[in-house]
């Protein structure tokens, strides 16, 4: 019997090639972008899930902002983690880091920059269940002047050597620790937040003077320290959670600590100073929406069609009826051909996902893979997909059954206005489905290229930003006149217009950046509850990066005054309510136990980060520093030179005076952009898999029309025989369309306003969702719709009426 | 007696008004009888075939089959009924186009729980006997009307039917093909004692029965 059904299915299916064609291909894109979206939030969910990670948890500050506390920075104190875990027994442990972005390592005459890395307590081990490779868990972190060393790491540094008890030089800000080497550990998955390469143990920040004699101090003075925590499984974290917010550890009125479990990290935490950049998890929730809405659309592109086709198969039904078939019998058949036709669309889709997925992994920047240890995760979505497919073939299978055998023989069936409203209904969703993602890409699109126009009140074209790590001895005031050797000797070069030194620049991390509070204005009071943030730079800084001074300007460049100046930006006036320049200009304002700070300026807002986050309120300090050094080129006279060239010849000129060092540039303007990545890439798949639904919808309608069609090929013939135009019948076989169309967007737009609205949230500075938007969507889909059923209807129209009325 | 209708009506409503397609049609039919229906198109004919073939329902009347009522059964064991007894055979054949010939003859055991290697027997016995072994790999498009008529007369007789119901089975063919299957009908009756009730226009065709029923506005005359 399955036999005779596989032979005959297959018949069909070969002899039915448009529908053969438009079933299996609809199908495998709508599986294949399903099983894409799905490994992508697969992989997105799976960030920081290792054995014990429930348990764990990071703490994080709340600031107050008006009457209430919001996420104010992801970093702690050193008292943090400590004072928990004495004054609450569900605390079992706890672990600091102190972040390194980078650091230079020296081992021998070898230099390496390594990203990533942290001094961390030695409760590392216990609390992040990664695997020890090398060492003992217990003792690895025990020791001041340890480092463990990822696997990878170990291997640039040391090759196949054993690297145990081997000895390295790490610089940080020029000084030097020798580290011996006491742990090799398993490189840390790519699904995790904070990814570190090497730990340095935590004890060794006593001695390592650098950061001041107070810095290793247990006090809530700095809050540079992440902190995670490790909770008894049997405990109510929410309960927790409000004990700790309730008991005010730090007897701060102006923020609180708060906890949130690590495995929400990547997907649901948005903080100032987090580690890296994180996911978003209404990117998640917008992608998971449209990969159920292709799948669905694939689907009821599929019931339509073959709900359609079953009319034409209405005789062949009503032959097997009187032939003795059961009901049962005629479902099981259909059932058998939808599910042999959905398989095969699933063996095509696997072979597209195998296809796309490394072109898939370069838009998205991840490494996805269709490995078996991942399928436990996708078995429900297998079963959905499994679900559907029986769904979608039930139905057409129950339709096709039901059919009396007198009238499926007398052709009857064409007529049945039940099957008529239900087709129309699934147009109609197809559509609606087709237009919300319309507007999606449109509003995405154009939100993208909102920002991206945006003025963002500094030019930060033709500027790089050079940072080396200098391996030296030498004080900071020599290494500050080298410096400034170096500045001279590049504004020789004659594609280097402009020079000036900066610890932080637009398009920068948070991380060198310092959120402070407590400002004392020059009016006399002092501001305890209101941030600002603020870095150093060099007078030049502004002109270089053209930022504009409303008031004042630079700093006076007087050799023996070169501290205690400020510039603030309109936002800092806003905030603490200073409502005239000449309330602050060349006044005070006092904050870090210094209350000489002379505002020399104040500066039009300019974006720091982007247009993501709000305007912040700046405090520019003035600094003789080493730093990031930024150079304007000259556009014509570099690209005479050649950028390639022009950059070796930077090199060639820090080398010169810095021999023993590391050199690193970026261009600042491709690392503002770089912010809007994720946005951009989240763009990209809206408007691919937004034209893959567009294609599927396309395909359905085109085959639903050849049939719709040829049904009333003899309709047609008529009206034509009796005067009607080309324009009429064309008219009289798309007007349907229209109004289906229309329905569908009615619906569209308040599902699409709601949802866009929703995604916009997500920036401080959003577009409009104009009525045009929603106008292009609509048109959009109509046009692409009229030219899919007029291919069809027109050959109808244009078709010899005798020819189709002799088929009678 | 294998079947029997009595005052049996059939009528639609149309415009609030009961239009009759079978007016108290009282008919008997002993197994081994050839019956033809004739009458001018649209006067009931097929209607009447559907009826007795179970197809169709009406509206009034009794209507017994191998004793049992048909009337009082429900839907489910009348189409056993039919399925089990009668094989029908149409005017434009439908067979299955998707099918070979061989396929065609094999459907209806499908249904039927029969084993593969007892199907292969029967459609080859079938084959042979209406000389049509050559043509079973062929497709319905590929052969004449006549020979497409001949096996869809042998798929209805593939199931041992005790009842065959034939609407003008003839009726898209010349006379030659007609004479053939009008000679087949006549052997399965007389030899296989197979009951057969025919629908046709042709007086010539309706002497191969031993009985004719004329209809007129659905009522028997
Ligand atoms: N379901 C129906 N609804 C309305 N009228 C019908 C229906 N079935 C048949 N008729 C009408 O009943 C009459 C008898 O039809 P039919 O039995 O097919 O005639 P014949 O086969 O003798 O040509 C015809 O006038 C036909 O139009
Ligand atoms: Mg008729």
């Amino acid at each position: 019997m399955l036999r005779n059904y596989l032979k005959i299915a297959l018949r069909y299916l070969s002899k039915n090639k448009l529908y053969s064609f438009i079933n299996i291909f609809g199908l495998a894109i709508g599986i294949a972008s399903f099983v894409l979206i799905m490994l992508y939030i697969n992989y997105e969910q799976s960030y920081d899930k290792f054995k014990g990670s429930e348990n764990i948890y990071r703490v994080y500050m709340d600031y107050l902002e008006g009457d209430t506390f919001v996420p104010g920075d992801a970093m702690t104190y050193n008292l943090s983690g400590p004072t928990l875990k004495s004054e609450f027994p569900e605390v079992l442990d706890y672990v600091r880091f102190f972040y390194f972005e980078k650091m230079t390592f020296q081992l021998g005459d070898r230099i390496f920059e390594q990203p990533l890395g942290s001094l961390a307590d030695p409760s590392y081990f216990d609390i992040f269940n990664y695997p020890l490779l090398k060492g003992e868990k217990e003792k690895v972190l025990s020791q001041p002047y340890s480092i463990v060393l990822s696997k990878s790491f170990a291997q640039k540094l040391f090759g196949n050597e054993n690297p145990l008890q081997k000895t390295i030089s790490a610089f940080r800000d020029g000084e030097e620790a020798v580290l011996t080497v006491t742990g090799v550990m398993a490189d840390i998955p790519k699904t995790t937040h904070y990814r570190n390469t090497f730990l340095i143990s935590y004890e060794t920040e006593k001695t390592w003077t650098d950061w001041g004699p107070k810095a290793h101090e247990l006090n809530w003075n700095a809050n540079n320290y992440y902190t995670f925590i490790k909770l008894d499984p049997i405990t109510n974290a929410d309960v927790l959670r409000q004990k700790i917010i309730e008991s005010d550890i730090e007897e701060d009125t102006e923020e609180q600590h708060n906890i949130e479990p690590i495995e929400d990290i990547h997907l649901y935490s948005n903080k100032p100073y987090e580690v890296s950049a994180n996911g978003s998890i209404t990117r998640v929730k917008f992608l998971m929406a449209i990969a159920f809405i292709i799948l669905i659309l694939s689907w009821l592109n599929y019931v339509n069609l073959s709900v359609t086709k079953s009319m034409e198969r209405a005789k062949e039904t009503g032959i097997r009826k009187v032939s003795g078939a059961q009901k049962s019998q005629l479902i099981i058949q259909s059932l058998f051909e939808s599910i042999l036709l959905n398989l095969v669309a699933i063996m095509l889709s696997l072979l597209l996902v195998a296809i796309v997925l490394p072109l898939y992994n370069g838009i998205t920047g991840k490494g996805l893979n269709l490995q078996l240890g991942s399928l436990s995760a996708f078995l429900p979505y297998f079963l959905f997909i499994l679900f559907g497919m029986v769904a979608a073939g039930l139905y057409p299978a129950l339709l096709l059954s039901s059919y009396s055998p007198i009238k499926a023989l007398k052709g009857k069936i064409q007529t049945s206005s039940q099957g008529l409203a239900i087709r129309k209904g699934l147009i109609v969703t197809q559509f609606l489905a087709t237009i919300v993602l319309l507007i999606g890409t449109i509003v995405v699109t154009k939100q993208i290229s909102f920002l991206e126009s945006q003025p963002i009140g500094t030019d930060i074209n033709q500027v790089i930003a050079l940072k080396g790590e200098v391996v030296t001895t030498k004080s900071d005031s020599l290494l500050i006149n080298e410096y400034k050797v170096l500045e001279e000797e590049l504004k020789k070069l004659p594609f280097v217009e402009k020079i000036a030194i900066a610890q932080s620049y637009p398009g920068d991390s948070f991380d060198n950046l310092s959120s402070s509070r407590g400002i004392l204005l020059p009016n006399g009071t002092k501001e305890d509850d209101k941030l600002f943030y603020t870095y150093h730079v060099q007078p030049d800084y502004f002109d270089l990066v053209d930022i504009e001074f409303l008031a004042g300007g630079t700093f006076l460049p007087s050799s023996n005054f070169d501290g205690k100046q400020v510039v603030v930006n309109e936002t800092f006036l806003k905030n603490m309510g200073i409502s005239s320049y000449d309330e602050i200009l060349n006044k005070t304002v006092g904050f870090w136990g210094e209350n000489e700070w002379r505002v020399t300026g104040v500066i039009k807002d300019y974006y720091h980060f982007g247009l993501k986050s709000p305007l912040l309120p700046m405090v520019i300090r003035y600094e003789r520093d080493v730093n990031n050094i930024l150079i304007k080129l000259d556009a014509s006279a570099a690209s005479v030179t050649g950028f390639e060239s022009s950059i070796t010849q930077i090199k060639s000129e820090w080398t010169k005076i810095f021999p023993k060092s590391t050199f690193n540039y970026t261009f600042l303007d491709q690392k503002f952009e770089a912010q809007y990545q994720e946005d951009k890439s989240f763009g990209a798949a809206f408007q691919v898999f937004t034209l893959l639904a567009i294609l599927i919808a396309a395909m359905g309608l085109f085959g639903l029309t050849s049939y719709t069609v040829v049904q009333r090929k003899k309709e047609i013939g008529i009206r034509k025989v009796n005067g009607a135009t080309i324009p009429q019948v064309l008219t009289l076989l798309n007007k349907d369309f229209v109004k289906w169309i229309g329905v569908a967007f009615i619906i569209a737009i308040p599902i699409s306003w709601f949802a866009m609205n929703q995604w916009l949230q997500g920036f401080a500075y959003r577009t409009a969702l104009s009525w045009w938007v929603f106008a292009l969507a609509g048109i959009s889909a109509l046009l692409i719709a009229l030219l899919t059923v007029s291919w069809q209807s027109f050959n109808a129209a244009v078709a010899n009426p005798v020819e189709s009325l002799r088929d009678e | 007696m294998l079947l029997q209708l009595r005052n049996i009506f059939k009528w639609v409503q149309q415009g609030g008004q009961r239009i009759f397609l079978l007016k108290d049609i009282n008919l008997e039919v002993q197994e081994g009888e050839f019956i033809s229906i004739m009458g001018p198109s649209g006067s009931g004919k097929s209607t009447l075939l559907n009826v007795i073939g179970m197809l169709d329902t009406f509206d009034e009347g009794e209507y017994d089959f191998l004793s049992e009522s048909v009337h009082t059964l429900k839907e489910k064991y009348r189409s056993n009924l039919y399925k089990e007894y009668i094989g029908f055979v149409f005017q434009s054949y439908h067979l299955l186009d998707d099918l070979t010939v061989e396929e065609n003859l094999e459907m209806p055991l499908l249904y039927k729980k029969i084993k593969s290697s007892e199907r292969k027997a029967l459609v080859a016995d079938m084959l042979d006997r209406f000389n049509i072994v050559g043509k079973k790999d062929l497709f319905p498009t590929q052969l004449s009307g006549g020979q497409q008529q001949l096996v869809g007369v042998a798929r209805a007789l593939i199931g041992k039917p005790k009842l065959i119901l034939a609407d003008e089975p003839t009726g898209n063919l010349n006379s030659q093909q007609s004479e053939e299957i009008m000679q087949l009908f006549k052997k399965l009756n007389e030899e296989e004692g197979v009951t057969i009730i025919q629908v046709t226009h042709s007086e010539k065709n309706a002497e191969y029965g031993s009985r004719i029923i004329n209809l007129l506005d659905g009522r028997k005359i």
